[in-house]
């Protein structure tokens, strides 16, 4: 595990979201999967994906059970909940500080990026609270005898489809951020600081680029297979 | 922008070929095929610009055929086993070029391929898409703009999509940062 880990570090990301703790020692991949209950294929798929970039593993994916990547979609969310965002705006917060030009440039973006952070967060919610719980019923439901009647009903009145409508673009506001700081804002005093901003936001931008892909090539399609699936085991 | 095919047998030639031509201008598509039915195949499939065939390949069918295979401004240039003569033609190329014959030969050839419209065009907003972002940063909607500008809302909408494309910025609220910064509107005119 280390091997790989060494190999690409981007890989880091995946051990994360999948809470695989450190301390591999010599530890082979599949020993780790194992000890972590992580289904080996799942893993090395999302893996290769994260290393080669132009393999997409969306058929394959789709054969795992889908409480795996709603789990591993959950760990990205708080990912960038607890650690990417906060990091971005307390950054520029630093920047504003050290703005020395008497403009109110560092300020705008703040308020800028602030409303993305809520935008962000309403989107975020949408899923943990209302779309994730859903799939999660209906694959459990799914595979009882007899359904739920509370979820049966839901089930009938809802599809995944009616939450794509509603599925809106999180990157928009976050690419026109960097737009602006890459093309239109001089550099204020400590140049490293915004370098690292851009370069942070650069690569949330990739992240959440990954986060999308996996949703919408994975995980939609996946539920909706499932959804006639189960409505046809449980027909009306 | 041309699409490029690389037709050669020899797998070293190849992968050299488009690692080449990875890195040169005007490249939009590249493909590479080896065995001779796949080099016909993909002709007919891919209609590149460019062929890069080398000259030693039996091909499955006449030469005359292959080229009615092809879009009437699609060239060939030949790879040749051998090195060539002072004064070969300007298709040629020959495995035993150096890279920076084989890079100016190629980008030779790929530069007929610029098409004019791509030329040196403006990213300066105009006045008139000055005037529209103005009152998009202030907030009113494509129709309340065409009524005050006396336009349509078509001609709005065909305004704000050269806006974006231009700044690179899709959101209002990325456009409004954009026209503060920039003293197209002011603070005071947005609280």
């Amino acid at each position: 595990m280390s091997d790989l880990v060494q190999s690409d570090f981007e890989l880091l990301a995946v051990l994360q979201r999948l809470k695989i703790p450190f301390g591999f020692k010599e530890k082979s991949i599949q020993t780790i999967c194992r000890e972590e209950g992580i289904d080996l294929n799942f893993f090395l798929n999302l893996a290769r994906w994260y290393h080669e970039r132009d393999f997409f593993p969306g058929e394959t994916l789709m054969n795992h059970p889908v409480k795996w990547l709603v789990k591993y979609l959950r760990s990205t969310h708080s990912c960038y909940i607890e650690y990417h965002i906060p990091r971005i705006e307390e950054e520029i917060i630093r920047m504003e500080s050290l703005d020395r030009s008497g403009g109110h440039n560092m300020q705008l973006m703040l308020k800028f990026f602030r409303e993305y952070i809520s935008e962000f967060t309403t989107h975020i919610q949408l899923e943990e609270e209302k779309i994730f719980p859903y799939i999660l019923s209906l694959e459990e439901n799914f595979e009882k005898e007899t359904p739920d009647p509370e979820f049966l009903k839901t089930a009938r009145g809802y599809t995944i489809k009616d939450f794509l409508d509603e599925h809106s673009d999180i990157e928009e506001k976050l690419v026109d951020l960097r737009n602006i700081l890459l093309k239109y804002l001089a550099p204020p005093s400590d140049n490293c600081l915004f370098t690292n901003v851009l370069i942070e936001i650069f690569r949330l931008g990739n992240d959440l680029n990954d986060h999308t892909i996996l949703e919408e090539n994975v995980l939609i399609p996946q539920v909706i297979k499932l959804e006639r699936d189960f409505h046809n085991k449980f027909p009306r | 922008m041309a699409k490029v095919l690389i037709a050669e047998t020899s797998y070293l030639v190849r992968k050299g070929l488009v690692s080449l031509l990875e890195q040169t201008d005007g490249v939009t598509e590249l493909k590479a095929a080896g065995h001779p039915d796949t080099i016909v195949q993909t002709l007919k499939e891919f209609s590149p610009d460019i062929i890069l065939l080398n000259s030693a390949i039996q091909m499955p069918v006449t030469h005359d055929k292959l080229l009615s295979l092809l879009h009437d401004k699609a060239r060939f240039i030949y790879i040749i086993n051998t090195p060539l003569p002072e004064d070969s033609p300007a298709n040629h190329i020959s495995v035993f070029d150096t890279k920076n014959k084989l890079t100016e030969k190629l980008s030779h050839h790929l530069r007929q391929y610029e098409s004019a419209e791509e030329k040196e065009e403006t990213e300066e907003l105009t006045p008139r898409e000055k005037l529209i972002l103005k009152h998009v940063a202030l907030g009113y909607t494509n129709k309340e703009i065409a009524t005050k500008l006396f336009i349509s809302t078509h001609t709005v909408i065909s305004h704000r999509k050269n806006i974006t494309r231009k700044l690179d910025i899709k959101t209002v609220s990325g456009l409004t940062v954009y026209s503060l910064i920039n003293g197209i509107i002011k603070m005071e005119d947005i609280q």
